[in-house]
């Protein structure tokens, strides 16, 4: 479980996040939903630890992650995958090598186990034949795969996912979610996913926080969505006219 | 002011996390070799091309610049040995390859930095810094030192055939000159130079593009950066060398 209390975080005079608190539980897919700016992937990089916060604090289970030193918090981190919005697979490296990777940093296992393991989490998520080749091979679908591929390798209790979607089509979209939702009920992970995708949340919100100019401005699940009237949540999530259509019918 | 204070408190702070303790020896010596290929073997070519012309040139300008008859001609085969090895080979050598090692060095990095993936490097638990930054430190340390002395050896060849195939000087005066009054106090000297240019380079490179915010614009101008700051930093440093070592 993750617990979020009071987090503030400012750039400079800028405050981009204000007094958000929230709690992640294992097992289910957890979204932060808002528009582009409103503070998300800050929000998910204070979690991980990536940007340090102003105020409030970060606990993982019962440890203090916040309060904890650059050491310590290496510990937990082994315990971290995360799915970046670019990807950000190693360039220099295959695909392999770059799921091989945390096993190389962090394991003692042998050449032919870390095959094996890179191998099964390949094949999990729907990348076969594909060991030798190199991030720019790959289609953005595939990359984002390979890139879960990675952030499961060391087989992480937290799994973190920045804009999953972001660049791919509808049907690659719906694979990736399906995927996410999958592994997290597997390995029973606490996953948390940024998305402004509505596919996504109506697909795969179990518990979704709605991030608006960096203030949490509504908490709940899919199918409270669409009873809500909050204003801010109902003008983001129903932009669109069929959404509107959806929504009226609902009533 | 303030701005040079904190980005050198920041380049010193980075080398804090540079240098300590690898996560993983084997990993950190495999990167070394990797970079060794990379930052030192394929710069052989252009310290060699570039050596070798600068050597010839040498010799023929102190050739013009000697004639006199109360000169010696072997006097050329000394100043292109001299010159060569007491500037050229370190301090030139340096220069070159602040352009071509640093600019890589920033470039790569820097994206690194702007596509995520030190972020994910971080995230996993992995001292980016240290990863990154000290592999490429010791490759240069090692192999610079190599380049240099290719770099003496090619220059003075190439002094040897400007200066015979154009007439200036006889094969056996240019040898008599490079073997006359020879210190070999000057090859510690170079390599003295080389091991702080070397690091000058590294270090100051990976810094830019360590520190890149924004997109490719800002990794093209840290690349830009890292050369012209790296440059400025060997050529002041050549003289404080030079005072402390030759004085």
């Amino acid at each position: 479980m993750i617990r979020a209390e009071n987090i503030t975080k400012r750039f400079g005079d800028r405050e981009v996040l204000k007094d958000i608190s929230a709690t992640f539980e294992p097992g289910q897919t957890n979204l932060i939903i808002g528009k582009s700016g409103s503070g998300k992937t800050v929000f998910m990089k204070c979690l991980v630890g990536l940007l340090d916060i102003d105020e409030g604090s970060i606990w993982y289970d019962d440890v203090l992650f916040s309060k904890l030193d650059f050491r310590a918090k290496k510990e937990i981190r082994k315990d971290m995958g995360m799915l970046f919005q670019g990807s950000a697979l190693f360039d220099s490296m295959t695909v392999e090598e770059n799921v091989r990777f945390p096993l190389d940093m962090f394991t003692t296992m042998s050449y032919s186990e870390k095959l094996d393991r890179v191998n099964f989490c390949l094949h999990r998520v729907d990348i076969i034949d594909s060991n030798s080749l190199f991030p720019s091979e790959l289609s953005g679908g595939m990359k984002k795969r390979v890139a879960i591929a990675r952030a499961i390798a060391l087989k992480p209790r937290y799994l973190f996912c920045d804009e999953p979607n972001s660049g791919l089509d509808p049907k690659t979209s719906i694979v990736i979610d399906a995927l996410i939702k999958e592994i997290t009920n597997e390995l029973n992970m606490t996953t948390i996913v940024n998305t402004h995708d509505m596919n996504s949340v109506m697909e795969n919100g179990e518990k979704i926080i709605f991030i608006e100019e960096g203030e949490k401005c509504w908490e709940g699940s899919k199918n409270e969505i669409l009873k809500s009237d909050n204003k801010l949540l109902n003008e983001f999530v129903f932009a669109n006219a069929l959404a509107k259509q959806l929504k009226a019918s609902t009533k | 002011m303030l701005r040079f204070l904190s980005g050198f408190a920041s380049y010193w702070m980075l080398l804090g996390k540079v240098f300590s303790r690898p996560e993983k020896v084997q990993i950190y010596y495999r990167q070394t070799m990797k970079e060794l290929i990379s930052l030192g073997i394929r710069s052989i070519g252009i310290v060699a091309i570039i050596s070798f012309f600068m050597g010839a040139v040498i010799t023929l300008q102190t050739a013009y610049n000697t004639e006199n008859p109360i000169y010696p001609t072997y006097l050329i085969g000394l100043g292109c040995r001299d010159s060569i090895l007491l500037e050229f080979s370190s301090t030139i050598v340096a220069l070159i390859l602040a352009g071509k090692v640093g600019s890589n060095i920033a470039s790569e990095i820097g994206t690194m930095r702007v596509t995520e993936q030190i972020d994910a490097l971080e995230l996993m638990g992995v001292n980016s810094a240290s990863y990154l930054i000290l592999p490429k430190v010791v490759a240069t340390l090692v192999f610079n030192p190599f380049l240099t002395l290719i770099s003496i050896i090619v220059g003075i060849l190439g002094g040897w055939i400007a200066g015979t195939s154009s007439g200036v000087i006889t094969s056996q005066d240019f040898i008599y000159g490079i073997q006359y009054a020879f210190i070999p106090y000057y090859i510690t000297y170079a390599i003295i130079k080389t091991l702080f240019f070397a690091f000058i380079i590294t270090s100051v490179s990976a810094f830019q593009g360590y520190y890149v915010e924004g997109g490719s614009l800002e990794v093209g101008r840290a690349s830009t950066k890292a050369v012209v700051y790296s440059s400025v930093t060997i050529l002041l440093f050549n003289v404080i060398l030079t005072q402390l070592l030759l004085s």
